[in-house]
């Protein structure tokens, strides 16, 4: 197997017509899922350039390759930031990050990659160059091939550059913590008193859930907020869960308690975003048994369970998915076994 | 799009297909119940064309089914005759993407038209596709809800339209668009299979083809029913009004907000002809100046009042004339009603006009409303701005007389001018109203063949047949057993940093 780092996405492209091999692209390698063996690597790592960042437009354009803490601290000198906080910043890449469709709490209020991202770039498996979407925030020309890319996990084309939204940085912010709390119950308060938090993150403890919420803004808004949850005690934001193995499960929102009692026998530090039903269970190593019980107990509630490159049962959608593979990937190159397709 | 006040027009483009046989047209009625499959000539003539009114073709048959099933047997019916299916929820789309093909099979989904769950603790809706935006956020309001894109056209146009077209709206600059708040569809396939795609429950693993199919403009499938992100209603919607000499003190205002850090709900701008027109179409008291700002923010009311006083006095430091706070609900609802009414207002002062979609940077707002006055003296036409100002997406209105075939073939050559001119500031061709049969030609202004090639694949991938909605969106039909060819850049493109346009 090759390593190559491509110092140019042309570079990139060429080894891709070249054809014939399997490939996987590599990122920080922060979220990469086990397969089998590829004949090719190609690494972003030189391809981190701020191609385009226009402050007043609000919008920045990067190569794959950047880091997002490297990106964050150019958009600081703006005062603006991409409102999207994935695990190990200092390591992930934004293509990976679109590749992989990762984020944290912040999704809350900003949304997901795909409600950030505006236009993408990609090398084709047979090397061709293609965009779609663009560079103002608003277009509607064409198929929607940013969205197509967010959580591709690299199986249907390299993602050369990104263009994204950004947001202003917020002004202050303050973090509560609801100790043994209910998320449902406090997300329907917030509801209730139409308080706006960016962020909420509900994580597991030996009895029930500590729940976090973040209010950001100008700081008239984040006090008067803060001061309508008066019983509950001001706090630091949690710091991240240890590297290891990392599973994601998604079910609606009001099955919280269940969700925890699904995934008990795993025996890990569960953090649920409870606007979102979304969640990770994160641990060293995770029982094979304890996570299919576990994958069991979800799907029967509508949910659904991903670790390590182990995706679960095929969705129903399995025959049109493969359809979109088949065109993109014709010789099925890319990150063969990587993904459900 | 083309607009017309009553009078025909001279470029206007009509097709007519051949007329089905009786024995298919009867297997239809079949399918969906006699009542609600049409194919006699003044039955068929209602649906000959949408929103761009001047472009006109004849279907072989109308059906309005009820059910995913209707639709299913309908897509079986018409692939077995080797028909091209349109999908039509209102047909209020300004870019002709419920344009008949002639002779095609017309799927009307007006009648689906159930909410068929809501779940508050969730935030989520499941709908079918004839359901009106409005009576969406009708259905949940006094539950304090809403559900947030707002096309103008709110009031009649159709959930599965939205879907279709990806639809914005005023408010969409904090909110996002149609695809923002699509959790999941339900799609009728070429083959007449049946998939989710999405759904309540987030980022189920596989590919976000919800999100592909999402402003797909009825070319990947007919959707039959919709999960709707709802939201809960912000505390507090403060909303201002502000005049200015002109459109480019009003712009500067515009960037100098947004540079403040401040995200309003809606900015959206309006120059005298627009604002002339406003006032004769709904009775606003406006003054008659070079350009007025209306605005909204919205959210926690302490926020809100910080961000209005931040805003009214960025307004004033850029040159605002003057500042109107809306006294109450009733004020405010005119404000807006002024604003949403615009382009059928510009009726009122101009027998047609061409309504146009582009997209630039907002930082480019004045230079560029400068470059279409220019041309506009250059045509001799007068043009009407009211557009979106937060997300530089800018409804041109070129006025023209349609009786004057010259004059109208100016206003034709002049709009796509300006689609030019927001190419060259990095912009694209359509913000909101889609491609559909109008734009299809300035596709490859906007994306290299690469690009298009890219899409098609996609469009194979969900219909190999080329069943919805031939000719759209694409201007070079392609059929996809043909293999596009493998990229070979040019020497000009390798040497340089550019990148293809």
């Amino acid at each position: 197997m090759a390593r190559v780092t491509p110092g140019s996405i042309e570079e990139a492209q060429a080894l891709l017509a070249e054809g014939g091999r399997r490939v996987l692209f590599v990122g920080g390698g922060t979220a990469l899922p086990p397969g089998p063996p590829v004949d090719l690597e190609i690494s972003s790592e030189k391809l981190d350039r701020v191609i385009e960042y226009e402050p007043a437009d609000q919008v920045v354009m990067v190569e794959c390759g950047m880091r997002l803490a490297t990106l964050q601290r150019e958009l600081a000198k703006h005062g603006q930031r991409l409102a999207l906080d994935p695990p190990q910043p200092d390591k992930a890449t934004l293509g990976g990050i679109v590749a992989a469709n990762s984020f944290g709490p912040l999704r809350t209020r900003f949304g997901s990659v795909r409600d950030l991202i505006i236009g993408v770039s990609v090398v084709r498996a047979d090397g061709t160059r293609a965009k779609g979407g663009g560079k103002v925030v608003k277009t509607v020309a064409g198929f929607d091939l940013p969205k197509l890319m967010c959580g591709s996990w690299g199986t249907l084309a390299f993602i050369a550059t990104v263009t994204f939204r950004v947001h202003p940085l917020p002004e202050e912010a303050v973090t509560l913590c609801a100790r043994g709390g209910d998320p449902l119950e406090l997300v329907r308060r917030v509801r209730a008193q139409q308080l706006e938090p960016a962020a909420m993150l509900a994580i597991s403890q030996a009895k029930g859930w500590d729940v976090y919420l973040r209010f950001e803004g100008f700081a008239a808004g984040v006090r008067a907020q803060r001061d309508k949850l008066r019983d509950l005690e001001e706090s630091a934001w949690p710091d991240p869960a240890p590297a290891g193995a990392r599973v994601r499960f998604g079910a609606l929102p009001t099955h919280a308690a269940q969700v925890a009692k699904a995934l008990a026998p795993l025996g890990a530090r569960l953090e649920w975003l409870p606007t979102l039903g979304l969640g990770f269970a994160s641990r060293a190593t995770v029982d094979p048994a304890a996570l299919q019980g576990a994958r069991r107990e979800l799907a029967a509630l509508g949910g659904w369970l991903a670790a390590d490159g182990d995706w679960g049962p095929a969705p129903g959608s399995l025959g049109l998915q493969r359809s979109v593979k088949q065109r993109l990937d014709p010789a099925g190159v890319l990150a063969p076994g990587r993904f459900l397709v | 799009m083309k607009q017309e006040t009553p009078g025909a027009t001279h470029l206007e483009l009509k097709q007519q297909g051949q007329p089905l046989p009786d024995p298919l047209i009867k297997r239809f009625a079949a399918a969906v119940g006699a009542a609600y499959c049409y194919s006699r000539p003044e039955q068929l003539r209602t649906y000959e064309s949408d929103g761009l009114a001047s472009f006109r073709a004849t279907p072989g048959v109308v059906v309005l089914p009820a059910s995913t099933e209707e639709v299913v047997a309908c897509v079986k019916l018409a692939r077995e005759a080797g028909l091209p299916i349109v999908a039509r929820g209102s047909g209020t789309g300004l870019s002709g993407g419920a344009l008949p093909i002639p002779g095609c099979v017309l799927i009307g989904l007006s009648r689906m038209r159930k909410i068929l769950e809501v779940d508050y603790d969730n935030a989520f809706m499941r709908v079918q596709p004839g359901v009106i935006n409005l009576d969406v956020s009708k259905h949940i309001g006094p539950q304090g809800w809403y559900y947030a894109p707002d096309p103008s056209s709110q009031s009649v146009c159709t959930i599965g339209g939205n879907v279709a077209e990806n639809s914005g709206g005023a408010h969409c600059l904090k909110y996002g668009f149609t695809v923002n708040h699509t959790l999941g569809v339900r799609v009728v396939l070429y083959d007449g299979n049946v998939v989710d795609l999405g759904g309540a429950v987030a980022d189920a693993p596989g590919y976000d083809l919800a999100g592909v199919v999402v402003g797909s403009e009825g070319l990947l499938g007919i959707v039959t029913e919709v999960v709707l992100r709802i939201l809960r209603k912000p505390e507090a919607t403060r909303t201002f009004f502000a005049t200015f000499p002109s459109t480019t003190e009003a712009g500067n205002a515009v960037s100098a907000i947004i540079a403040s850090g401040i995200v309003p709900a809606a900015i959206e701008m309006m120059d005298t002809l627009a604002i002339v027109a406003a006032k004769a179409a709904t009775g606003v008291d406006w003054p008659e100046v070079g350009a007025a700002l209306l605005m909204d923010v919205d959210g926690v009311a302490q926020e809100c009042e910080h961000t209005s006083a931040v805003a009214v006095e960025m307004a004033r430091k850029a040159g605002a004339l003057e500042v109107r706070v809306p006294r109450d609900a009733a004020e405010r609802e005119l404000m807006w009603k002024g604003r949403k009414s615009a382009f059928a207002a510009v009726g009122r002062i101009a027998r047609n006009y061409l309504v146009q979609d582009g997209v630039i940077p907002r930082s480019k707002i004045a230079q560029v409303l400068q470059e279409i006055a220019g041309l506009g003296q250059r045509y001799g036409l007068r043009v009407a701005n009211v557009f979106h100002a937060g997300d530089g997406n800018l409804h041109p209105l070129v006025l023209f007389d349609g009786r004057d075939p010259e004059e109208e073939r100016k206003a034709e050559e002049m709009s796509g001018e300006i689609l030019r001119i927001c190419l060259r500031h990095g912009g694209s061709i359509t913000g909101e109203h889609g491609v559909g049969a109008d734009k299809a030609a300035y596709m490859p202004e906007m994306f290299s063949s690469q690009d298009l090639d890219t899409m098609q694949l996609v469009r194979c991938a969900f219909d190999p047949a080329g069943t919805f909605n031939p000719g759209k969106m694409f201007p070079t039909p392609r059929l996809c057993g043909d293999k596009p060819g493998l990229y070979r850049p040019h020497p000009s493109e390798v040497s340089g940093e550019a990148w293809r346009a």
